[in-house]
C-alpha cells in the first residue's frame, strides 16, 4: 500500500489509465487486455473503483478513490498491430504494480513507447511479409514458380502499405490500392514464369492485408462481453476485407488468361 | 503413407514460416520468433492431422486453436488471464484469408453479371461464407476457451 506522500492526484492517476489503455488498444491488445491494465494502475494507487468502458474509437475510465472521483475519455487513433509496443506498456504496468516506479514516471515512459520502441528495418518487414505471403501460397496448392511472384508482389504491397500509411491516407483506400499492386505483380509474375496457379498467386499475395489480429480480436471481445468493440472490430473488417477483395478482382481481370 | 506424412510435413513447415513471418510484421521480439514458428507450425501440423482424419476445415481448426492455446497457458503457467499473444500469432497461419477474397471476389463477379449465373453461384458464395463463418468462429472460440475457464474460477472464488 503506498504512504500518502506517493499517492498522485487522481486526475493523474485517470490519465495514466487512459494512455495506457490507448497505447494497449492501438496496437493490437484485445478489450480484456486493455481493461486489465487500466484497472491494475488505479489499484495500483489505492483506488477503491475503477470502471472501463473501451469503444473501438474511444476510452472511458471512471476511478474513485474514497471521496474523490475522476472520469475522464480519450480517443483511441487507427489500430494497428505492435507487439513490442503492447509488451513495453505491459511491463511499465508490472513495474507499476510491483511499486518499481510512480505515476510522473511511469506517465513519461508511456508517452515515450512509441517513440523508443525499437522496428525492424522497412526492408526486413518487408521480406518477412513476402515470405509470409509465399508461404501461404505453398499452404493453398501454388507450385513453385509462383513462389517468387508472390513473394516480390506482396513485399511490394508492404512496401506501398507502409508509405502510404506514413502519409496519412485512408486505410480502407490503402487496403484497395496495395491489394491491387500485390496481387498483379504476383499474377503477372507467375504467369510470365509460367506457373499454372497464377489464380492462386493473386490470392496469396493480398493476404498480407487480412485483419488476423483484428478479425481474432473481436471473437474473444464478442467471448468475454465486450460486443460493442468486438462489433466495430468486425464491422471494420468486413470493410476491409471488401477493398481488399475489390483491388484484387481488378488485378484478377488484368492477369488471368 | 508417405504422401500424407509429406504432406503433413510440407503444411507445418509453411505454416510455421507463414507465422514467422506474420511475427515480424507484428514487431515482435526477435528472440521469441523462434517460438511464434513453432506455434504456426504446431497449428498447421494439427490442422493438417485432423483434415486428413475426416474432420471439415471449421472442426480441425478449433482444435488446433484450442491445443494452441491450452500448450501456451500450462507451459508460461500465466497469471493474468488475458495470456499472452503467442496463440494467437500462431493461429494467424489458419485464418481462411484466401476463402475470404473468394467469397468477396464471387459476389462482385455475381454484381458484374447480375442474375444470369443463377443458383449455382448464389450457392458457392452461400456455401464458403457458411464455412469462412464457422472457421473464424472456431478459431476464436478455441484460442479463448482456455482463458474464459480460470476466469469463472477466480470469480466464483472471490
Amino acid at each position: 500500500m503506498p504512504d500518502a506522500l506517493t499517492i498522485p492526484p487522481i486526475d493523474e492517476v485517470a490519465r495514466l489509465c487512459l494512455s495506457t489503455g490507448q497505447l494497449l488498444l492501438q496496437n493490437g491488445a484485445s478489450g480484456r487486455a486493455v481493461h486489465e491494465a487500466m484497472e491494475d494502475i488505479a489499484h495500483a494507487f489505492d483506488c477503491d473503483s475503477v470502471d472501463v468502458f473501451c469503444q473501438h474509437a474511444a476510452i472511458l475510465v471512471m476511478i474513485r478513490r474514497r471521496d474523490e472521483s475522476c472520469m475522464q475519455m480519450a480517443h483511441a487513433a487507427e489500430h494497428g498491430v505492435n507487439l513490442r509496443r503492447t509488451s513495453a506498456a505491459r511491463q511499465i504496468v508490472r513495474d507499476l504494480a510491483a511499486k518499481k516506479r510512480d505515476c510522473a514516471e511511469s506517465q513519461v515512459l508511456i508517452d515515450r513507447v512509441p517513440e523508443t520502441t525499437p522496428e525492424y528495418p522497412l526492408w526486413f518487414v518487408c521480406l518477412s511479409t513476402g515470405l509470409a505471403c509465399s508461404a501461404f501460397g505453398r499452404l493453398l496448392g501454388a507450385d513453385w514458380p509462383a513462389f517468387f511472384p508472390i513473394l516480390i508482389g506482396s513485399s511490394f504491397g508492404q512496401w506501398i502499405r507502409h508509405t502510404l500509411f506514413h502519409q496519412r491516407h485512408n486505410s480502407f483506400i490503402i487496403a484497395g490500392i496495395v491489394s491491387f499492386h500485390s496481387a498483379f505483380v504476383a499474377g503477372l509474375g507467375a504467369r510470365l514464369l509460367g506457373s499454372i496457379h497464377v489464380l492462386v498467386s493473386t490470392v496469396s499475395a493480398v493476404l498480407l492485408l487480412v485483419p488476423g489480429v483484428a478479425v481474432l480480436n473481436a471473437q474473444i471481445d464478442i467471448l468475454e462481453g465486450k460486443p460493442n468493440l468486438a462489433a466495430a472490430r468486425a464491422l471494420r473488417v468486413v470493410y476491409l476485407l471488401m477493398f481488399m477483395a475489390l483491388g484484387l478482382a481488378i488485378a484478377q481481370a488484368l492477369v488471368l488468361p | 503413407m508417405n504422401a500424407l506424412l509429406l504432406h503433413t510435413l510440407h503444411q507445418t513447415f509453411f505454416g510455421g514460416v507463414a507465422a514467422a513471418g506474420f511475427a515480424v510484421l507484428f514487431n515482435c521480439k526477435p528472440r521469441n520468433l523462434p517460438f511464434y514458428y513453432g506455434a504456426g507450425a504446431l497449428a498447421l501440423a494439427i490442422r493438417t492431422i485432423g483434415q486428413q482424419f475426416g474432420f471439415s476445415l471449421a472442426v480441425a481448426s478449433f482444435f488446433a486453436a484450442l491445443l494452441l492455446a491450452i500448450g501456451d497457458r500450462a507451459i508460461r503457467n500465466l497469471h493474468t488471464p488475458s495470456g499472452s499473444v503467442l496463440p494467437l500469432v500462431g493461429a494467424i497461419a489458419m485464418l481462411p484469408g484466401s476463402l475470404a477474397a473468394k467469397v468477396f471476389v464471387n459476389v462482385f463477379a455475381f454484381l458484374r453479371t447480375g442474375q444470369s449465373p443463377g443458383l449455382p453461384a448464389t450457392v458457392l458464395i452461400w456455401e464458403d461464407s457458411t464455412m469462412l463463418i464457422f472457421t473464424l468462429a472456431s478459431i476464436g472460440t478455441g484460442l479463448a476457451l482456455p482463458s474464459l475457464i480460470p476466469a469463472a474460477k477466480t470469480k466464483g472464488e472471490n
